[in-house]
């Protein structure tokens, strides 16, 4: 070896200690340190503004304990009160009065009224066109600590509804003119105020007037970290407190410590497969489309695949909500049986019958189109494993990944066979919006032909019930007949976290996605 | 440059900014799938109704025809109103302004950065040539090349920010702690390239008849380096230099993710996500901007720079 290799070499070495030396110590030596009276929470903000009836804007809002609604979601997506203690509905089923809690104030010490409730409403309506999508008004108005509104047609979800954050109550008597809503946002109720905001980092200060208790910390501040790995080194280093959504790949760096909490939930989402049950199309035929539900292995899918960070699926709803997923799960007909699977598509009269290796029938083989978007990492890894599954049985499954909204569009035109998407079941503390949005007949995004007259007079019966009770009955009902018909495939469902130093208590991930910072976060004693 | 000249590449960026101004609007408004139900959705997967997307599309004239919106963008544009961003709700240039002071100062740092080491490391490099120090430079320089931003960039935040403690990882703001490592992750592999083109430029200049006409005066090592080589050699660097001003004035955006760096080129990511087409444009049109005005500036300053143009004019 000449001179110059071996002081190269030497080099070199003495350049992989360093960096060796550098991984060995450190570490989480300030994770123990903890918050004071600071709070510091890592996340992924979207909102350059803090003006509610913007886009999505108030979900940033709520996130940041900054706005609350008259309603809340629990954690099993049932609706509670929150700023209005008590609601009824009138004989009409069309007149809703919201009687709003007497100790419910604003940041600035204002006691919050029906009459200033109402007009937040007002200017929801007036500004957000998305109020307008989800319901309509005849009147909204308020007398005294109620709010009355009026709904054009019955709206039995309306109290859970007016939980969306774009109905965050705001305290409407401030003058627009003199205050910043873009950079210091509405006065509202939540356990902090705002300090300053921009899209990269907000700064909160507790809000003297909280009316729900104390409230622990002194600051908040909430830095918006996009890269998922620079949000998991801050929290090891101890830099923030608590971090919203750490990637399943990191997770395992805050699993079997002292030092850190992991809240982990299943989300509101679906991974969902729509199929395309048109008579001319394969699916059409309710065997394959049985068959192709049972030769996929969706436990191992979540378990192995997706390393343990989805459920399983089958039902329509996830098993964060209250709707009898555990015994649907039981009752899927569709479990994982290749046999079985293979013998359905015999009886469908699809057979091999020139040793290609997949089921033919009048000249034709079994190929089933399935389109995909990418930007999900999951939906290609569910859609490569099923045409693995498939394959197992003789049918072929050619994927074509397109962009979301060609996806949505083609989907919408009944284009495909298999459309692979990741839906969000419920936002509203009720699943009519997704249980009708695919399967009843005649909606704008059933593009699959998928028609049951007995899923439609359900869908019916839902429309104007209601009783919570009944309305969760008739939403399994509706979940039976999407088993027993294969409607859709349900893949799974995508797992969310929450991970904080044991410094901070009650960082819990809630199955709603604008539930972030709350009052229950507090320091440990 | 004569005035003329000058007056001739003004107009010429005059031009070049119409043609991308269009070029962006095509890419925009004709990408596949519906820019209105992108821009509500921010690129999300989520379902927007047929309703929502047609009252928007009245609201923002997206229901004119193409040509129209086009003329009527370019007719606010020459007004200098670039309008207003729909992510934002604010107008694009107040937008584009708000994160600006992060992307001239992370390129600035970063310049500095690069030639406080690329310039020393690619003479002594070239005047020891195949020496120790040349080979471990030139290894760094290929390691430099090689290494994607990213990678880089999470390895200098693992190294110095979680293990070593000296940086913080959480950015958000612009200030000397948080600006050093996207800094160091930008210097690191332009100054690969920039060592490698000061190596090669010194090395020919080296060669040169002047420089044997020098020795043979009997110069010394040192004048001849300093007053008669470099000057030479680091001319071609300046239009280079030039170069890659223009491209971080653009904005660096998988360095300004990684460190959260509030700069344009995150800006702009998030606003090709959200079909924010009026932002793209404002933006487009900047960067585009200013690699033109910094090249002719690079241009004129050739005048000053090299004698021999002056003389030459």
């Amino acid at each position: 070896m000449n001179k110059t290799l071996k002081i190269t070499a030497a080099a070199a070495l003495v350049g992989l200690m360093a960096f060796a030396a550098a991984g060995c110590g450190g570490g989480d030596k300030k994770a123990a340190k903890g918050p004071k009276d600071t709070l510091k929470v890592g996340v992924t903000n979207f909102a350059d503004s803090l003006e509610p009836t913007d886009n999505y804007f108030g979900w940033v809002l709520m996130r940041y304990g900054l706005g609350e609604c008259i309603t809340k979601l629990d954690r099993e997506m049932k609706v509670v009160p929150w700023l209005s203690d008590k609601w009824e509905i009138g004989s009409d089923k069309l007149t809703w009065t919201f009687h709003i809690n007497d100790k419910a104030t604003f940041s600035n010490g204002k006691k919050v009224t029906g009459e200033i409730v109402a007009q937040s409403f007002q200017r929801t309506f007036a500004k957000a066109p998305r109020a307008k999508s989800m319901f309509q008004v005849e009147y909204i108005k308020g007398e005294g600590q109620n709010v009355v509104i009026k709904t054009v047609k019955p709206v039995p979800n309306l109290p859970g509804m007016l939980g969306d954050p774009l109905f965050i109550v705001i305290d409407t008597t401030v003058n627009e003119k003199e205050r910043d809503y873009r950079k210091m946002g509405p006065i509202c109720t939540g356990p902090y105020a705002v300090k300053s905001f921009t899209k990269a980092k907000a700064i909160m200060t507790r809000n003297e007037h909280y009316w729900d208790g104390p409230v622990p910390f002194k600051t908040v501040e909430i830095p918006s970290i996009d890269d998922p790995n620079t949000r998991a080194m801050a929290l090891q280093k101890g830099e923030i407190d608590v971090a919203v959504n750490i990637a399943a790949g990191d997770l395992a760096l805050f699993k079997n410590k002292d030092k850190f909490n992991i809240s982990e939930i299943a989300s509101l989402r679906d991974i969902l497969g729509r199929v395309n049950v048109r008579k001319e199309r394969p699916l059409g035929d309710p065997r394959v489309r049985h068959a192709l539900m049972k030769c996929m292995d969706r436990e191992t899918y979540a378990k192995s695949l997706l390393k343990d960070t989805f459920f399983p699926g089958a039902p329509l709803m996830p098993p964060s909500t209250d709707y009898d997923y555990k015994n649907l799960y039981a009752a899927n007909p569709d479990k994982y049986d290749v046999e079985a699977a293979k013998k359905l598509l015999a009886e469908a009269g699809w057979k091999d019958t020139n040793g290609d290796g997949y089921v033919d029938k009048d000249g034709k083989n079994l190929e089933l189109d399935c389109i995909l978007y990418t930007s999900r990492a999951e939906l290609p890894i569910y859609a490569e494993a099923t045409q693995a599954s498939a394959k197992a049985i003789g049918m072929k499954i050619n994927l074509k990944p397109v962009d979301y909204n060609i996806l949505d569009k083609l989907t919408r035109e009944g284009q495909y066979d298999i459309s692979v998407c990741n839906t969000l079941t419920m936002s509203s503390g009720d699943a009519e919006v997704f249980v009708n949005m695919y399967l009843a007949t005649g909606q704008e995004q059933n593009g699959s032909g998928y028609s049951n007259p007995e899923y439609d007079a359900l869908s019916q019966k839902l429309a104007v019930e209601f009783d919570p009770a009944k309305r969760r009955e008739i939403i399994i009902e509706m979940q039976k007949i999407h088993l027993k018909d294969a409607s859709m495939i349900v893949w799974g469902h995508p797992k969310t976290n929450m991970v904080s130093n044991k410094s901070v208590v009650g960082a819990d991930i809630q199955p709603c996605d604008f539930y972030w910072v709350t009052k229950d976060f507090k320091p440990a004693q | 440059m004569t005035n003329k000249q000058i007056a001739g590449r003004i107009g010429q960026i005059v031009l070049v900014l119409l043609g991308i101004s269009f070029i962006t609007f095509c890419l925009v408004m004709l990408a596949p799938g519906d820019v209105v139900r992108q821009m509500i959705s921010g690129g999300e997967d989520i379902v927007v109704s047929q309703e929502e997307i047609a009252a928007l599309k009245a609201e923002l004239g997206l229901d004119q025809p193409f040509f129209m919106q086009y003329l009527s963008w370019l007719g606010r544009a020459l007004q200098g109103n670039l309008g207003l961003s729909f992510m934002a709700k604010l107008p694009v240039t107040e937008v584009l302004f708000e994160r600006l002071p992060g992307t001239i100062v992370l390129s600035l740092a970063s310049l500095l950065m690069m030639l406080v080491f690329s310039i020393p490391a690619g003479i002594y490099s070239a005047v020891k040539r195949d020496s120790i120090f040349d080979f471990i430079v030139r290894g760094w320089t290929f390691f430099g090349v090689s290494v994607p931003g990213f990678w880089m960039g999470l390895m200098l935040l693992f190294i110095f920010g979680l293990k070593l403690d000296l940086v913080p990882i959480v950015g958000g703001d612009i200030s000397f702690e948080t600006l050093i490592l996207p800094s160091l992750t930008l210097a690191i592999s332009m100054s690969a390239k920039y060592t490698r083109q000061v190596r090669t430029a010194i090395l020919e200049e080296l060669h040169q008849d002047y420089v044997v006409g020098a020795r043979a005066r009997g110069m010394s090592e040192s004048h001849i380096l300093w007053k008669e080589v470099l000057p030479n050699a680091l001319l071609p660097l300046i239009t280079l230099l030039g170069l890659s001003l223009g491209n971080l004035l653009g904005g660096a955006a998988v360095v300004e993710t990684v460190f959260s760096w509030p700069g344009l080129g995150r800006l702009v990511i998030e606003a090709i996500t959200y079909r924010d087409f009026q932002l793209v444009q404002g933006a487009v049109v900047w960067m585009a901007l200013m690699y033109m005005v910094i090249n002719l500036v690079v241009d004129i300053s050739y005048n000053y720079l090299d004698p021999r143009l002056r003389k030459a004019r």
